[in-house]
């Protein structure tokens, strides 16, 4: 089970898998398509594999300048993709929760929304003035208050603080919170 | 929970990245540095020479193309039946029996119970829930034991320990009527049809 929490906490790169693979195959059928023509000996579709080289071989000349820096950058910029998606840890916004019979997971999304309404009613406001941002070890509550009522900041964060300790999400975020200087009116 | 091969992933994925990273470099290099414009084509040229040479000496007795270009073919094929074979291996290992077990009774045969049992029963004691805008439940197979996971999506603001909690009772009754423990993986999800659903306000 632990293994599953692992891969359930952790990206499976099946997206860039897919992008990666559509690539390769449309580049293989292409060269699929000019060496079988090749290879019954019937006139290429776009351009033959020997002038291909050609072209390749005069590199700098032939292209403009400006037009092969692009398509440089461009496939630097998809190779950096690739790279890096291989490479990083590919973690996702997700905490576990500890409960004896079931392994559970939880998407921070769902943790920032339940918070935010333990944050709500604490603060007293309506729920579009308050935001909260949970990332793996820290938990961002924005209150933008009614004008002229007063919310204790303390008072938001013990709630808040409150909620997490009873939810215990691992690893457990620390709680930041924002009051904004400026009020809502007529909220 | 599926048996998407992760490091195969990764391992495919880098070996492209760091090749276009080459090409795009080397694009970039041959479009702003002339030294190495002029590398490039005396390299290049070389290996060019040695391919043509190549094709030049398998060619078929009294044609003129090269047999190396129906080995080019067959390995395109390959190559291409490979990738399509990795794509395939995504997102699987879904598994149709909750449990197979030999009857210890005196009745010869075996006890299967497919799958269906948990996920249809888990999904009706899911259903009737107001905080929850939908549930899922589907089996797979892990290190050839079945497991159970459960993906429910909440509406906004439900206390996602509660639900877990309630999601364990469920499981322990289930696992009293089956008569077998099964690994469950609950997963509590966000998603547009939370995002944009009426918040829970009974609770």
């Amino acid at each position: 089970m632990r293994r599953v929490l692992h891969r359930e906490t952790h990206s499976s790169r099946a997206a860039a898998a897919g992008i990666a693979a559509v690539l390769v195959v449309l580049v293989s059928l292409y060269a699929l398509l000019e060496s079988a023509v090749r290879a019954i000996g019937q006139p290429p579709w776009l351009i033959d594999p020997q002038s291909a080289a050609e072209r390749i071989v005069a590199l700098p000349s032939g292209v403009p300048p400006l037009l092969l820096g692009v398509t440089g950058a461009v496939v630097t910029a998809a190779g950096l993709f690739f790279f890096l998606s291989a490479i990083l840890p590919g973690r996702r916004a997700r905490h576990l929760l500890e409960e004896p019979r079931v392994a559970v997971v939880v998407d921070d999304e769902v943790i920032a929304s339940a918070l935010a309404r333990r944050a709500r009613l604490a603060a007293n406001v309506t729920p579009e003035q308050v935001m909260v941002v949970v990332s793996q070890r820290q938990a961002v509550v924005n209150v933008r208050p009614t004008s002229g009522v007063p919310v204790s900041e303390n008072a938001v964060r013990e709630a808040v603080e409150d909620e997490l300790r009873a939810m215990a999400p691992i690893p457990l975020p620390a709680v930041r919170v924002n009051l904004a200087e400026s009020g809502v009116i007529g909220a | 929970m599926n048996s998407t091969p992760r490091l195969l992933n990764r391992i495919l994925i880098g070996i492209l990245g760091l090749k276009l990273l080459a090409v795009g470099i080397l694009l970039m290099l041959l479009a702003t540095v002339p030294a190495v414009g002029s590398w490039w084509q005396s390299w290049s040229a070389g290996v060019r020479d040695g391919a043509n040479r190549l094709f030049d000496g398998t060619t078929f007795p009294g044609r003129q193309e090269s047999w190396l270009w129906i080995v080019l073919s067959l390995v395109l094929v390959l190559v291409i039946g490979l990738v399509v074979a990795w794509v395939a291996q995504q997102g699987k290992g879904r598994s149709g029996l909750l449990l197979a077990a030999e009857d210890p009774g005196g009745v010869p045969g075996d006890v299967r119970i497919g799958s269906g049992v948990a996920e249809q029963s888990l999904k009706n004691a899911l259903a009737e829930r107001p905080d929850l805008a939908s549930a899922t439940v589907s089996t797979y197979e892990v290190r050839g034991q079945p497991a159970l996971k459960i993906r429910l999506h909440p509406r906004s603001g439900v206390a996602p320990h509660l639900l877990a909690e309630d999601a364990s009772a469920l499981v322990a009754a289930l696992d009293e009527v089956v008569g077998q423990k099964t690994p469950v993986l609950v997963h509590i999800a966000a998603g547009a049809r939370t995002r944009f659903s009426r918040a829970e306000r009974v609770r």
